[in-house]
Protein backbone atom coordinates (compact mmCIF):
# COMPACT_ATOMS: atom_id res chain seq x y z
CA UNK A 1 0.00 0.00 0.00
CA UNK A 2 1.59 3.26 -0.83
CA UNK A 3 0.90 6.32 1.35
CA UNK A 4 0.37 9.68 -0.85
CA UNK A 5 1.28 12.87 0.51
CA UNK A 6 -1.60 15.06 0.56
CA UNK A 7 -0.61 18.55 0.53
CA UNK A 8 -2.56 20.57 2.91
CA UNK A 9 -5.53 22.75 1.96
CA UNK A 10 -4.15 26.30 1.41
CA UNK A 11 -6.47 28.40 4.06
CA UNK A 12 -6.65 32.34 4.18
CA UNK A 13 -4.09 34.24 6.39
CA UNK A 14 -6.78 35.40 9.26
CA UNK A 15 -4.29 37.83 10.47
CA UNK A 16 -3.47 39.46 7.13
CA UNK A 17 -5.05 43.02 6.91
CA UNK A 18 -8.26 43.19 8.77
CA UNK A 19 -10.23 43.46 5.18
CA UNK A 20 -13.65 42.19 5.92
CA UNK A 21 -13.90 40.67 2.52
CA UNK A 22 -10.95 40.02 1.13
CA UNK A 23 -12.77 39.82 -2.67
CA UNK A 24 -14.20 43.01 -1.78
CA UNK A 25 -10.46 44.69 -1.49
CA UNK A 26 -9.09 43.22 -4.64
CA UNK A 27 -12.37 44.75 -6.67
CA UNK A 28 -11.77 47.77 -5.52
CA UNK A 29 -7.98 47.89 -6.34
CA UNK A 30 -9.16 46.85 -9.98
CA UNK A 31 -11.57 49.14 -9.90
CA UNK A 32 -14.36 46.84 -10.74
CA UNK A 33 -17.90 46.99 -12.24
CA UNK A 34 -20.52 44.95 -11.10
CA UNK A 35 -22.99 43.46 -8.17
CA UNK A 36 -20.94 41.66 -5.46
CA UNK A 37 -23.74 39.02 -3.84
CA UNK A 38 -23.24 38.14 -0.03
CA UNK A 39 -24.87 35.92 2.32
CA UNK A 40 -26.72 39.11 3.78
CA UNK A 41 -26.66 41.62 1.12
CA UNK A 42 -25.88 42.93 -2.16
CA UNK A 43 -23.27 45.94 -2.82
CA UNK A 44 -23.33 47.33 -6.59
CA UNK A 45 -19.67 48.69 -7.18
CA UNK A 46 -18.94 51.12 -10.31
CA UNK A 47 -15.44 51.61 -11.18
CA UNK A 48 -14.89 50.17 -7.77
CA UNK A 49 -16.66 52.37 -5.29
CA UNK A 50 -20.06 51.46 -3.77
CA UNK A 51 -23.02 53.02 -5.64
CA UNK A 52 -25.94 51.06 -4.00
CA UNK A 53 -26.14 48.53 -1.49
CA UNK A 54 -29.35 46.24 -0.63
CA UNK A 55 -30.09 44.09 2.31
CA UNK A 56 -33.45 41.91 3.83
CA UNK A 57 -32.11 42.98 7.30
CA UNK A 58 -32.57 47.32 6.43
CA UNK A 59 -35.14 48.95 4.87
CA UNK A 60 -34.23 50.16 1.48
CA UNK A 61 -34.53 53.81 -0.10
CA UNK A 62 -37.95 54.13 -0.88
CA UNK A 63 -39.23 53.20 2.45
CA UNK A 64 -36.45 55.72 4.26
CA UNK A 65 -37.74 58.23 1.87
CA UNK A 66 -41.49 57.72 2.02
CA UNK A 67 -41.69 56.68 6.04
CA UNK A 68 -41.38 60.69 7.62
CA UNK A 69 -43.12 62.41 5.14
CA UNK A 70 -40.10 63.33 2.20
CA UNK A 71 -42.18 61.88 -0.12
CA UNK A 72 -45.01 60.93 -1.22
CA UNK A 73 -45.25 56.48 -1.38
CA UNK A 74 -47.23 57.14 -4.79
CA UNK A 75 -44.74 59.10 -5.90
CA UNK A 76 -42.06 56.61 -5.09
CA UNK A 77 -43.56 53.95 -6.32
CA UNK A 78 -44.18 55.41 -9.63
CA UNK A 79 -41.10 56.63 -9.81
CA UNK A 80 -39.74 52.71 -9.41
CA UNK A 81 -42.69 51.32 -11.98
CA UNK A 82 -40.69 53.19 -14.49
CA UNK A 83 -36.80 52.36 -13.44
CA UNK A 84 -34.84 49.27 -12.90
CA UNK A 85 -33.52 50.21 -9.51
CA UNK A 86 -33.46 52.07 -6.53
CA UNK A 87 -30.97 54.44 -7.31
CA UNK A 88 -32.23 55.12 -10.89
CA UNK A 89 -36.13 56.11 -9.22
CA UNK A 90 -33.88 58.31 -7.06
CA UNK A 91 -32.73 59.76 -10.03
CA UNK A 92 -35.71 60.40 -11.93
CA UNK A 93 -37.52 61.73 -8.79
CA UNK A 94 -34.28 64.07 -8.51
CA UNK A 95 -34.75 65.29 -12.23
CA UNK A 96 -38.86 66.17 -11.08
CA UNK A 97 -37.77 68.27 -8.46
CA UNK A 98 -40.00 66.38 -6.06
CA UNK A 99 -36.78 65.93 -3.72
CA UNK A 100 -34.59 68.27 -2.64
CA UNK A 101 -31.00 67.35 -3.46
CA UNK A 102 -29.82 67.39 -0.09
CA UNK A 103 -32.19 64.94 1.61
CA UNK A 104 -32.17 62.40 -1.20
CA UNK A 105 -28.18 62.41 -0.94
CA UNK A 106 -28.37 61.91 2.89
CA UNK A 107 -31.27 59.11 2.41
CA UNK A 108 -28.85 57.41 0.19
CA UNK A 109 -25.53 57.41 2.19
CA UNK A 110 -28.54 56.34 5.17
CA UNK A 111 -29.31 53.28 3.57
CA UNK A 112 -26.10 52.45 1.38
CA UNK A 113 -24.20 52.21 4.73
CA UNK A 114 -27.04 50.30 6.89
CA UNK A 115 -27.06 47.33 3.77
CA UNK A 116 -23.40 47.31 3.55
CA UNK A 117 -23.68 47.01 7.19
CA UNK A 118 -25.32 43.56 6.56
CA UNK A 119 -23.82 42.59 3.91
CA UNK A 120 -19.95 42.74 5.48
CA UNK A 121 -21.64 40.81 7.85
CA UNK A 122 -19.58 37.53 8.56
CA UNK A 123 -21.26 34.90 6.41
CA UNK A 124 -21.17 31.19 6.34
CA UNK A 125 -20.72 30.98 2.50
CA UNK A 126 -18.18 32.92 -0.06
CA UNK A 127 -19.99 35.86 -1.73
CA UNK A 128 -20.23 35.59 -5.51
CA UNK A 129 -18.91 39.20 -7.86
CA UNK A 130 -20.95 39.33 -11.19
CA UNK A 131 -19.21 41.97 -13.69
CA UNK A 132 -21.75 43.96 -14.81
CA UNK A 133 -22.11 47.41 -16.38
CA UNK A 134 -25.60 48.25 -15.16
CA UNK A 135 -24.16 49.66 -12.03
CA UNK A 136 -22.78 53.96 -12.89
CA UNK A 137 -21.91 56.50 -11.00
CA UNK A 138 -24.87 58.74 -11.00
CA UNK A 139 -25.76 62.19 -9.41
CA UNK A 140 -25.73 60.39 -6.04
CA UNK A 141 -22.97 60.13 -3.70
CA UNK A 142 -20.81 57.32 -4.26
CA UNK A 143 -18.52 55.56 -1.19
CA UNK A 144 -14.74 54.06 -1.33
CA UNK A 145 -14.86 50.36 -0.27
CA UNK A 146 -12.15 51.56 2.45
CA UNK A 147 -15.08 54.07 3.58
CA UNK A 148 -17.82 51.60 4.04
CA UNK A 149 -15.39 48.67 5.53
CA UNK A 150 -14.26 51.24 8.21
CA UNK A 151 -17.85 52.46 8.76
CA UNK A 152 -18.54 48.97 9.31
CA UNK A 153 -16.23 47.95 11.89
CA UNK A 154 -16.67 50.95 14.11
CA UNK A 155 -20.48 50.15 14.14
CA UNK A 156 -19.77 46.69 15.00
CA UNK A 157 -17.08 48.50 17.16
CA UNK A 158 -20.20 50.40 18.94
CA UNK A 159 -23.05 47.68 18.95
CA UNK A 160 -20.32 45.87 21.29
CA UNK A 161 -19.47 48.45 23.68
CA UNK A 162 -23.22 48.82 24.11
CA UNK A 163 -23.78 45.69 25.12
CA UNK A 164 -21.62 42.71 24.01
CA UNK A 165 -24.29 40.20 23.46
CA UNK A 166 -25.81 39.82 20.20
CA UNK A 167 -28.65 37.35 20.77
CA UNK A 168 -30.96 40.33 20.45
CA UNK A 169 -30.35 41.41 16.87
CA UNK A 170 -31.61 38.80 14.69
CA UNK A 171 -34.32 37.03 17.37
CA UNK A 172 -37.93 37.96 17.89
CA UNK A 173 -37.79 40.21 20.98
CA UNK A 174 -39.78 39.99 24.49
CA UNK A 175 -40.66 43.14 26.55
CA UNK A 176 -38.72 42.43 30.30
CA UNK A 177 -39.69 44.32 33.56
CA UNK A 178 -36.64 45.52 35.56
CA UNK A 179 -37.28 46.39 39.16
CA UNK A 180 -36.09 50.18 38.69
CA UNK A 181 -36.37 51.15 35.15
CA UNK A 182 -34.20 53.96 33.83
CA UNK A 183 -35.82 56.45 31.37
CA UNK A 184 -36.28 56.01 28.08
CA UNK A 185 -35.56 58.82 25.12
CA UNK A 186 -38.93 58.97 22.32
CA UNK A 187 -36.51 57.21 20.34
CA UNK A 188 -36.68 54.39 22.17
CA UNK A 189 -40.13 54.28 23.57
CA UNK A 190 -41.14 54.18 20.12
CA UNK A 191 -39.17 50.87 19.42
CA UNK A 192 -40.07 49.43 22.81
CA UNK A 193 -43.48 49.96 22.13
CA UNK A 194 -43.28 47.81 18.73
CA UNK A 195 -41.56 45.19 21.10
CA UNK A 196 -44.29 42.05 20.76
CA UNK A 197 -42.47 38.65 21.43
CA UNK A 198 -42.78 38.30 17.00
CA UNK A 199 -41.03 41.16 15.34
CA UNK A 200 -37.14 40.96 15.00
CA UNK A 201 -35.30 44.61 15.33
CA UNK A 202 -35.81 44.15 11.42
CA UNK A 203 -39.09 44.24 11.35
CA UNK A 204 -39.31 47.55 14.08
CA UNK A 205 -36.93 49.24 11.81
CA UNK A 206 -39.61 48.83 8.74
CA UNK A 207 -42.55 49.09 10.90
CA UNK A 208 -40.92 52.66 12.08
CA UNK A 209 -39.20 53.48 8.72
CA UNK A 210 -35.63 53.73 10.72
CA UNK A 211 -32.24 52.50 9.53
CA UNK A 212 -32.17 49.05 11.00
CA UNK A 213 -28.65 50.23 12.66
CA UNK A 214 -30.23 52.42 14.38
CA UNK A 215 -32.92 50.16 15.45
CA UNK A 216 -29.63 48.00 16.77
CA UNK A 217 -28.26 50.77 18.89
CA UNK A 218 -31.58 51.06 20.31
CA UNK A 219 -32.66 47.44 20.82
CA UNK A 220 -28.51 47.21 22.46
CA UNK A 221 -29.43 49.87 24.81
CA UNK A 222 -32.79 48.62 25.86
CA UNK A 223 -30.98 44.84 26.43
CA UNK A 224 -28.65 46.59 28.44
CA UNK A 225 -31.30 48.45 30.47
CA UNK A 226 -32.80 45.35 31.10
CA UNK A 227 -35.73 46.19 29.17
CA UNK A 228 -36.35 43.76 26.16
CA UNK A 229 -34.47 40.39 25.68
CA UNK A 230 -34.68 38.02 22.77
CA UNK A 231 -37.59 35.85 23.10
CA UNK A 232 -36.33 32.33 24.76
CA UNK A 233 -36.01 29.13 22.88
CA UNK A 234 -36.54 31.38 19.96
CA UNK A 235 -34.25 29.95 16.83
CA UNK A 236 -32.83 33.84 15.62
CA UNK A 237 -34.76 33.90 12.56
CA UNK A 238 -32.67 32.84 9.78
CA UNK A 239 -31.89 35.67 7.40
CA UNK A 240 -33.48 34.48 4.02
CA UNK A 241 -30.83 33.77 1.66
CA UNK A 242 -31.01 36.48 -0.82
CA UNK A 243 -31.70 35.65 -4.11
CA UNK A 244 -28.58 34.97 -6.80
CA UNK A 245 -29.83 36.93 -9.37
CA UNK A 246 -27.39 35.53 -11.95
CA UNK A 247 -27.66 32.46 -14.09
CA UNK A 248 -24.19 33.08 -15.58
CA UNK A 249 -21.16 31.05 -14.88
CA UNK A 250 -19.35 32.15 -11.93
CA UNK A 251 -16.59 33.78 -12.77
CA UNK A 252 -15.15 34.86 -9.61
CA UNK A 253 -15.06 31.45 -8.40
CA UNK A 254 -13.66 29.87 -11.72
CA UNK A 255 -11.14 32.55 -11.04
CA UNK A 256 -10.25 31.09 -7.62
CA UNK A 257 -10.22 27.59 -8.67
CA UNK A 258 -7.98 28.60 -11.25
CA UNK A 259 -5.67 30.16 -9.46
CA UNK A 260 -5.79 27.49 -6.56
CA UNK A 261 -5.29 24.83 -9.15
CA UNK A 262 -2.26 26.84 -10.40
CA UNK A 263 -0.41 27.56 -6.73
CA UNK A 264 -0.38 23.67 -6.56
CA UNK B 1 -31.56 74.51 -2.27
CA UNK B 2 -27.42 73.23 -0.68
CA UNK B 3 -26.52 69.78 -0.86
CA UNK B 4 -24.25 69.19 2.06
CA UNK B 5 -20.79 69.29 0.38
CA UNK B 6 -21.84 72.88 -1.01
CA UNK B 7 -23.18 73.83 2.68
CA UNK B 8 -20.52 72.72 4.57
CA UNK B 9 -18.38 74.25 2.21
CA UNK B 10 -20.05 77.39 2.65
CA UNK B 11 -19.64 77.47 6.62
CA UNK B 12 -15.84 76.77 6.14
CA UNK B 13 -15.09 79.30 3.96
CA UNK B 14 -17.55 82.22 5.24
CA UNK B 15 -17.36 81.57 8.76
CA UNK B 16 -14.52 83.69 10.06
CA UNK B 17 -11.81 81.20 12.05
CA UNK B 18 -13.69 77.90 10.88
CA UNK B 19 -10.95 74.89 10.67
CA UNK B 20 -13.31 72.23 10.43
CA UNK B 21 -17.37 71.03 9.93
CA UNK B 22 -19.00 68.17 10.25
CA UNK B 23 -22.41 67.02 9.11
CA UNK B 24 -22.82 64.30 11.96
CA UNK B 25 -25.92 61.45 12.75
CA UNK B 26 -25.87 61.15 15.68
CA UNK B 27 -27.33 58.07 16.28
CA UNK B 28 -24.55 55.95 14.92
CA UNK B 29 -21.97 58.42 15.25
CA UNK B 30 -21.50 58.62 11.65
CA UNK B 31 -20.09 61.87 9.72
CA UNK B 32 -21.97 62.12 6.49
CA UNK B 33 -19.81 64.69 5.50
CA UNK B 34 -16.80 66.65 6.52
CA UNK B 35 -14.66 69.70 5.56
CA UNK B 36 -11.82 71.02 7.09
CA UNK B 37 -9.98 69.22 9.82
CA UNK B 38 -6.53 68.35 9.67
CA UNK B 39 -4.04 65.21 10.31
CA UNK B 40 -4.03 65.91 13.73
CA UNK B 41 -7.33 66.90 13.82
CA UNK B 42 -9.58 64.20 12.64
CA UNK B 43 -12.94 64.89 12.21
CA UNK B 44 -14.62 61.56 12.17
CA UNK B 45 -13.28 61.11 15.34
CA UNK B 46 -14.27 64.42 16.63
CA UNK B 47 -18.18 63.31 15.25
CA UNK B 48 -18.24 60.20 17.01
CA UNK B 49 -17.12 61.35 20.49
CA UNK B 50 -19.55 64.50 20.12
CA UNK B 51 -22.74 62.28 19.91
CA UNK B 52 -22.19 61.38 23.28
CA UNK B 53 -22.29 64.64 23.88
CA UNK B 54 -25.30 65.27 23.04
CA UNK B 55 -26.68 61.97 24.23
CA UNK B 56 -25.67 62.68 27.75
CA UNK B 57 -27.01 66.07 27.73
CA UNK B 58 -30.70 64.48 25.79
CA UNK B 59 -30.74 61.94 28.91
CA UNK B 60 -30.38 64.67 31.57
CA UNK B 61 -32.92 66.80 29.83
CA UNK B 62 -35.17 63.61 30.04
CA UNK B 63 -34.61 62.77 33.72
CA UNK B 64 -35.32 66.56 34.90
CA UNK B 65 -38.70 66.55 32.46
CA UNK B 66 -37.91 69.52 30.31
CA UNK B 67 -39.71 69.95 27.67
CA UNK B 68 -37.67 72.11 25.59
CA UNK B 69 -35.02 71.14 22.54
CA UNK B 70 -31.59 71.91 22.53
CA UNK B 71 -31.31 73.87 20.21
CA UNK B 72 -27.15 74.24 19.58
CA UNK B 73 -23.83 73.62 22.45
CA UNK B 74 -21.28 75.59 22.88
CA UNK B 75 -17.99 73.87 24.02
CA UNK B 76 -14.88 76.61 24.42
CA UNK B 77 -11.54 75.13 24.57
CA UNK B 78 -8.19 77.62 25.86
CA UNK B 79 -7.50 78.21 22.21
CA UNK B 80 -10.98 76.64 19.96
CA UNK B 81 -14.52 77.03 19.78
CA UNK B 82 -16.37 73.95 19.57
CA UNK B 83 -20.10 74.22 18.60
CA UNK B 84 -22.59 72.01 17.70
CA UNK B 85 -25.83 72.56 16.13
CA UNK B 86 -29.19 70.14 16.39
CA UNK B 87 -31.28 69.70 13.03
CA UNK B 88 -34.10 66.82 12.19
CA UNK B 89 -33.31 65.14 9.03
CA UNK B 90 -36.14 63.68 6.70
CA UNK B 91 -35.09 60.62 7.24
CA UNK B 92 -35.98 60.38 10.46
CA UNK B 93 -32.82 60.80 12.14
CA UNK B 94 -30.91 63.15 14.66
CA UNK B 95 -28.48 65.25 13.23
CA UNK B 96 -25.97 68.11 14.13
CA UNK B 97 -23.63 70.70 12.30
CA UNK B 98 -19.93 70.55 14.36
CA UNK B 99 -18.83 73.34 13.85
CA UNK B 100 -15.19 73.95 14.94
CA UNK B 101 -13.45 77.25 15.52
CA UNK B 102 -10.03 79.15 16.17
CA UNK B 103 -10.84 81.22 19.23
CA UNK B 104 -8.15 83.90 18.00
CA UNK B 105 -10.26 84.53 14.82
CA UNK B 106 -13.43 84.05 15.41
CA UNK B 107 -16.69 85.68 16.31
CA UNK B 108 -18.91 83.75 18.82
CA UNK B 109 -21.88 86.04 17.87
CA UNK B 110 -21.12 85.96 14.60
CA UNK B 111 -20.56 82.22 14.11
CA UNK B 112 -23.69 81.13 16.03
CA UNK B 113 -25.90 82.95 13.57
CA UNK B 114 -24.48 81.89 10.86
CA UNK B 115 -24.69 78.62 11.05
CA UNK B 116 -28.01 79.15 12.15
CA UNK B 117 -28.68 80.39 8.71
CA UNK B 118 -25.99 77.65 6.96
CA UNK B 119 -28.68 75.09 8.70
CA UNK B 120 -32.28 76.62 6.85
CA UNK B 121 -30.41 76.19 3.62
CA UNK B 122 -29.71 72.99 4.37
CA UNK B 123 -32.33 70.86 2.79
CA UNK B 124 -31.91 67.93 4.97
Amino acid sequence: MTVTHIPPLPVRDKAAGRALSPMLTRLAEERATGVLVREHGVLHLAEGRVVHAESPCSPGLGVLLTAHGTLATAAWQQAAAHTTSPPRAAELLLESGLLPVGALELCHLDALYDAGYFALAPSSTPGRFRYDHTPRPGPLPSVPVVALERETLRRRLLLHRLWPDPAADSAPLIRADPPAPAPLTPRQRAVLDRVDGVRTATGIALDLGRQAFHTLVDVRRLAAAGRLAAAPGAVPDPVPPYPPPVADPDIALLKRLRDALEAL
Amino acid sequence: MANTETALKEALTTIEGATGVALVDYTSGMALGTMGGSKSFDLNVAAAGNTDVIRAKMRTMEMLGLKGEIEDVLITLTDQYHMVRLLKSRGGNGLFLYLVLDSSRANLAMARHQLKRIEEQLEV
